[in-house]
């Protein structure tokens, strides 16, 4: 007897065969395993101490996920809509979150590249990756249509005219150089958005944001 | 679910805590800790252990899977079952949960929580990166995201919503680190060692808005020690040294994306629509109501039922979003709570007089377990001991408060701890 087929299972391609490549390491990404760069002792020569450097490459597979990273190449922002109760997601939930759909597998939809500021802040310091494009603006954006919101930074702005409620959109990065992953785009003011008068809490803001981009200035 | 058996905590010690001056393995600062212990509690002994719970979040920091098997063998404890509890930063509170349940059912009387963390193996941008590994990778941590800019996102709309200005937030990061000057083993009186005013944490650098430097916890290395045990052992080793019980426990969990915070269904079927948003910690109320109501603690008066506590301060704008999800105070009450000074020492609620993440240091598998450390001195009359002065003490101390917080508040644990009778 034949089994009815799961609609709710994910189902990929297996064997994959990747095939279509797009390399672009770095010269300077080296995948050296474990080695050790130096020793150091303690002048009373009672304590010593080393660095170990060891770097590794991550498989990172988008699976049934993948929708969300072609799109980005696409320039189009893929989530997902759950077809009994209706919620958007995006970041894209491959199941519904509510527990009544039962693990209800979503669809893809297409969204929109326009959203408004849930909330927000202007960062000075961060992650080792990200200490050069101090100071920017951290956004959590409700994008038209989606019940969730994501993050994501606002370019084009000076960081202390950002504001709770303001219309963005997303700009994206050159097709060339997009890796279909979340920074290939990023949200701008949008056209129709002018940054309110400086006020007090702006200029506090600005204030603190000046010697961040002196200390910016002396990273290597 | 018939609730006989009393889980009890009758020690408890940690390492100093500090950054880049203290060096020690991690077997070291076990061995240290366990000697200290077993000063404090002369009848307690290596032998009486049957189970070891090890509490530690990251590999990444010290390249070593299972370092908790190198800390076991190394106390000579082999052949007595382990392992080890990760739950981002509630891992300590994780780790004393799954203590609690182990002896409540019977599965251990003497089970030690062992936690550690060596943050300063790698450099201070390194390590935010390294805990940023706890969001969702693919989205939040690609664009630039570490903790502090998460928290301070929803802090900024939180602080707008309540009314509460930059200068409430830098008054909690001034208690904390001012705290810590009485407390040897914290972080702040070790390394910068220097009592702050609110102008101090308001003129501290940028980390992102509204939190300066002095708002935000430290980088630790630091291993902690708590001896978890059943009530008959308590009577046997800890009668004169005194012990409190662990009368109520609650865990609760919430989304690892902020962003998805909007419109959780299970929230909403709880709490209502628009909980807790980007806001709000709802995992930490779930975990308070669930413990308030085993201990029989009172939501509306929670914060007069409870002497003292020992919460996740790892930044002054989420102690005081903590204050609101335990019950102390609500949107039209916080901002006066907080500039009333109520959970200052002397105040009807002192928290974090052991100088919490942000003097104390927060060493993330050992935090939770340092917060409990702390709350069982104050509650067996051991803080003139522990502390450097009696200023940090509150006095006559006899419910008290532990919190444990993870993620974005993904995880939260709150326990409530109570002096066991003729236990100080």
């Amino acid at each position: 007897m034949s089994k009815k087929e799961n609609p709710n299972i994910h189902k990929t391609t297996s064997p994959p065969n990747m095939k279509l490549v797009k390399e672009f390491r770095d010269p300077e990404t080296k995948e050296v395993g474990f080695k050790f760069i130096d020793y150091w002792i303690s002048e009373d020569k009672t304590l010593f101490q080393t660095h170990l450097h060891y770097d590794q490459l991550y498989t990172w597979r988008m699976g049934e996920l993948s929708p969300y990273a072609l799109g980005l190449l696409d320039g189009k922002l893929m989530g997902t809509k759950c077809p009994k109760c209706g919620d958007v997601f995006f970041p894209p939930r491959v199941n519904c979150w509510n527990l009544n759909c039962k693990l209800m597998k979503t669809e893809w939809v297409e969204l929109a590249q326009t959203g408004r500021v849930h909330t927000y802040t202007v960062a000075g310091w961060s992650g080792r990756s990200s200490l050069k494009r101090l100071p920017f603006v951290l956004a959590y954006v409700v994008l038209d249509g989606v019940t969730t919101a994501i993050a994501n930074e606002i370019r084009e702005i000076k960081p202390w005219d950002a504001e709770f409620d303001m219309p963005v959109k997303v700009k994206w990065v050159p097709k060339e150089q997009r890796i279909g992953a979340i920074t290939d785009f990023y949200f701008v003011p949008a056209d129709r958005w002018e940054p309110s008068p400086m006020n007090a809490e702006k200029e506090r803001i600005k204030k603190l944001c000046e010697p961040v981009y002196e200390w910016v200035k002396t990273l290597k | 679910m018939t609730e006989t058996r009393k889980v009890c905590i009758v020690a408890g010690n940690t390492s100093p805590f500090d950054y880049n001056n203290y060096h020690m393995t991690i077997e070291g600062m076990a061995a240290n800790v366990m000697h200290e212990t077993m000063e404090d509690l002369p009848e307690f002994l290596l032998r009486d252990i049957d189970f070891v719970i090890y509490s530690h979040f990251s590999v990444h920091f010290g390249k070593q899977l299972a370092a908790e098997w190198i800390i076991h063998d190394h106390l000579g404890l082999v052949g007595i079952p382990h392992f080890r509890v990760e739950n981002g930063g509630n891992t300590g509170g994780s780790a004393l949960y799954a203590a609690y349940c182990l002896v409540k059912a019977g599965m251990a009387d003497v089970c030690p929580v062992i936690g550690w963390e060596t943050m300063d193996n790698v450099s201070q941008s390194q390590g935010a990166e390294f805990i940023a590994l706890a969001a969702d990778t693919r989205y939040e941590l690609l664009v630039g995201g570490i903790y502090p800019i998460f928290y301070a996102a929803g802090a900024l709309k939180w602080m707008k919503e309540n009314k509460m200005t930059e200068e409430d937030f830098a008054l909690i990061g001034m208690k904390n680190r001012n705290n810590a000057m009485d407390n040897p083993k914290a972080q702040w009186y070790r390394n910068e060692h220097k009592y702050l005013t609110v102008d101090d944490v308001m003129n501290s650098r940028l980390i992102a808005y509204p939190l300066k430097k002095y708002d935000c916890c430290l980088m630790t290395r630091g291993l902690a020690i708590v001896i978890v045990c059943s009530e008959e052992y308590a009577k046997e080793v800890a009668k004169d040294s005194g012990y409190v019980t662990i009368d109520g426990v609650g865990l609760s969990s919430c989304t690892i994306r902020a962003g998805d915070r909007t419109a959780f269904p299970g929230w909403t079927e709880r709490y209502g629509a628009g909980y807790p948003d980007l806001t709000e910690f709802a995992a930490c109320r779930n975990a308070a109501e669930r413990a308030y109501k085993r201990a029989g603690i009172e939501w509306k008066d929670s914060h007069k039922q409870i002497d003292v506590a020992e919460i996740h301060d790892a930044f002054s704008s989420s102690e005081c979003q903590i204050y609101k999800a335990l019950g102390w105070a609500d949107t039209d009450t916080i901002a006066e709570f907080v500039r009333n000074r109520e959970t200052f020492m002397g105040g009807s609620i002192p928290t974090n007089p052991g100088g919490g993440l942000m003097g104390y240091g927060h060493p993330v598998g050992a935090t939770g377990l340092m917060s409990a450390i702390e709350c069982f001195y104050q509650l067996t009359g051991k803080i003139p001991q522990k502390h450097l002065s009696k200023k940090t003490e509150v006095p006559d101390a006899r419910v008290g408060l532990v919190n444990s917080h993870a993620g974005t508040g993904t995880s939260i644990s709150n326990f409530i701890l109570r002096t066991a009778e003729g236990g100080r």
